[in-house]
């Protein structure tokens, strides 16, 4: 009896690490691809239940979708370009901490309302500097797809989203180019205070 | 939720023609001093001080009367009469799509607006319903700014036209020649207003998110027109895959357009030549349509009183 029960157990606990060995190489395997996909799968459950919740509502689901995808330090340190390596420590840290509520406050302020939408994949494409490019569309109905490129990087060994090329308009282009002239112009303090002004507005909206 | 797609819509309507005599005189104040210093030096965008001043100027005019009069025009037109409108001068603009299919050598494609234009002028009663789209002819963006740069042509320096907004060097024989080839340049006044207003009234979206989104309004609008435009000439082939990290401060540069410069530059360029010919008729006509526009901004300015 007691020789079946310890049997038992071993059998047990055989399994459950196989079952958790098993989940670790999945957490391990997760591709560019899926990475992508699942993000646009919560953005679009997001817009779907969109009528119902209110932008706070919004906004803590999309923090987990968005920071569990994308690399917002490293965006935040491409974002300011060069203006990175002037800044001390605690204006690094302040800097991703409120480019990264920006980034999901623009996402649910934006996707709020679902008329039909799919995102389609297209191909993927390895690039020479060991990145990767998801290319995929966003269909709506009675419109013009939309071109939604993703490139990702690996983040140690995992994989995460930099930037987002919208019909050929880069995301991370336009806001380094943004972000590098008001810095320049105006400051530090400038920047995050117009950022917040921003964030506050969409909570407003 | 379309918002990209809402944004870029507002520049693919470009009504650039008015003042282009202006860009000569944007040129010519752009005199460095103390003040330039402040602004960050952009190679694209030489003339950032005076842009600067025309783009608020645009913004203080849109504010106080484009966007008062759209919004009238919105909230007395519904919204099936809007896009009715839009699809009527989409439809003619089919006809330069065409041209400039040719121009590109991209014959398959013209072969395919073509089919578009002819459906949609019958079928679609004069353009009104696109049907074409219904049966899954996509419509596709073409104009001659992109002609050009497929030709080789250098893009030229970013500038801010008042009332007609961004536009780059190359863009400007570029308007002249869409403008040209456009049914609805040569209708009158009356028409050419109706088109204005339908426009502004469809880029509301756009400008909003704009207006939501940009730290700096500025740069924000210059950005994604270079890059809109890039992408468009290119046909989404260029920079995509821009690495950053170690490209900080890139100019986007196109390996498709290297590439057809190689191959084809010779045959395109006596293309260039004749196209250049047919210009001194163009701009006769040019001349009419600005006289026409010009009419439509007096009438503009009897409306805002």
């Amino acid at each position: 009896m007691a020789v079946k029960n310890v049997k038992k157990m071993l059998m047990l606990a055989g399994f459950s690490l196989l079952v958790s060995m098993n989940g670790f190489a999945e957490e391990q395997a997760t591709t560019a691809k899926q990475v992508v996909e699942n993000f646009q799968g919560q953005l679009l459950a997001v817009m779907k239940s969109g009528k119902q919740t209110d932008f706070a509502g919004r906004y803590s689901k999309l923090f987990d979708a968005v920071s569990k995808s994308h690399d917002l330090t490293k965006i935040a340190r491409i974002v300011v370009g060069k203006e990175w390596e002037k800044l001390t420590e605690a204006q690094q840290q302040k800097l991703v901490e409120v480019f990264s509520k920006f980034s999901v406050a623009s996402y649910a302020h934006n996707f709020k309302d679902y008329d039909g939408e799919t995102f389609v994949f297209d191909s993927e494409e390895e690039t020479t500097k060991g990145g990767v490019v998801i290319h995929s569309h966003l269909t709506i109905p009675d419109e013009k797809d939309v071109k939604f490129d993703y490139m990702l990087k690996d983040n140690g060994g995992n994989w995460r989203i930099i930037n987002i090329i919208a019909n050929g308009v880069s995301d991370l282009a336009l806001k380094r180019t943004e972000y590098t002239s008001v810095l320049q112009r105006d400051g530090f303090d400038a920047l995050i205070s117009k950022i917040n002004e921003k964030i506050d507005n969409y909570s407003k909206l | 939720m379309s918002i990209f797609g809402n944004f870029c819509k507002h520049y693919s309507s470009q009504q650039m023609f008015v003042v282009l005599a202006l860009a000569g005189t944007i040129g010519g104040c752009a005199t460095a001093s103390v003040e330039d210093q402040k602004i960050v030096a952009n190679k694209a965008d030489p003339y950032e001080r005076v842009n600067r001043k025309v783009f608020n100027f645009n913004d203080k005019l849109d504010n106080y009367v484009a966007e008062p009069i759209a919004q009238g025009y919105k909230a007395i037109t519904p919204d099936f009469v809007q896009t009715g409108v839009f699809n009527f001068y989409n439809n003619l603009k089919n006809i330069n799509v065409v041209l400039n299919d040719v121009l590109q050598a991209k014959f398959s494609q013209g072969a395919e607006d073509t089919g578009r234009f002819m459906v949609n002028s019958t079928l679609g009663l004069l353009g009104v319903v696109d049907v074409a789209k219904k049966l899954g002819l996509e419509q596709n963006d073409e104009d001659f700014e992109q002609t050009l740069a497929v030709w080789g042509v250098p893009r030229g320096p970013y500038m801010v036209l008042p009332l007609l907004g961004p536009v780059t060097a190359r863009g400007i024989p570029g308007a002249v020649f869409d403008t040209a080839a456009n049914p609805s340049s040569y209708v009158g006044a009356p028409v050419q207003l109706m088109s204005v207003l339908n426009t502004r009234a469809n880029a509301e979206g756009s400008l909003k998110f704009i207006d939501e989104a940009a730290l700096d309004p500025y740069v924000f609008t210059r950005e994604s027109f270079l890059q809109w435009r890039n992408g468009l000439a290119t046909d989404g082939k260029s920079s995509e895959t821009a690495d950053f990290e170690d490209d900080l401060g890139e100019e986007s540069s196109s390996k498709t357009l290297a590439d057809f410069n190689r191959k084809g530059f010779a045959g395109e360029a006596q293309k260039f030549t004749d196209v250049s010919k047919s210009f001194t008729s163009v701009e006769q006509s040019f001349e009419n349509t600005a006289k026409s526009f010009q009419n439509a901004a007096d009438k503009l300015e009897k409306l805002k009183k």
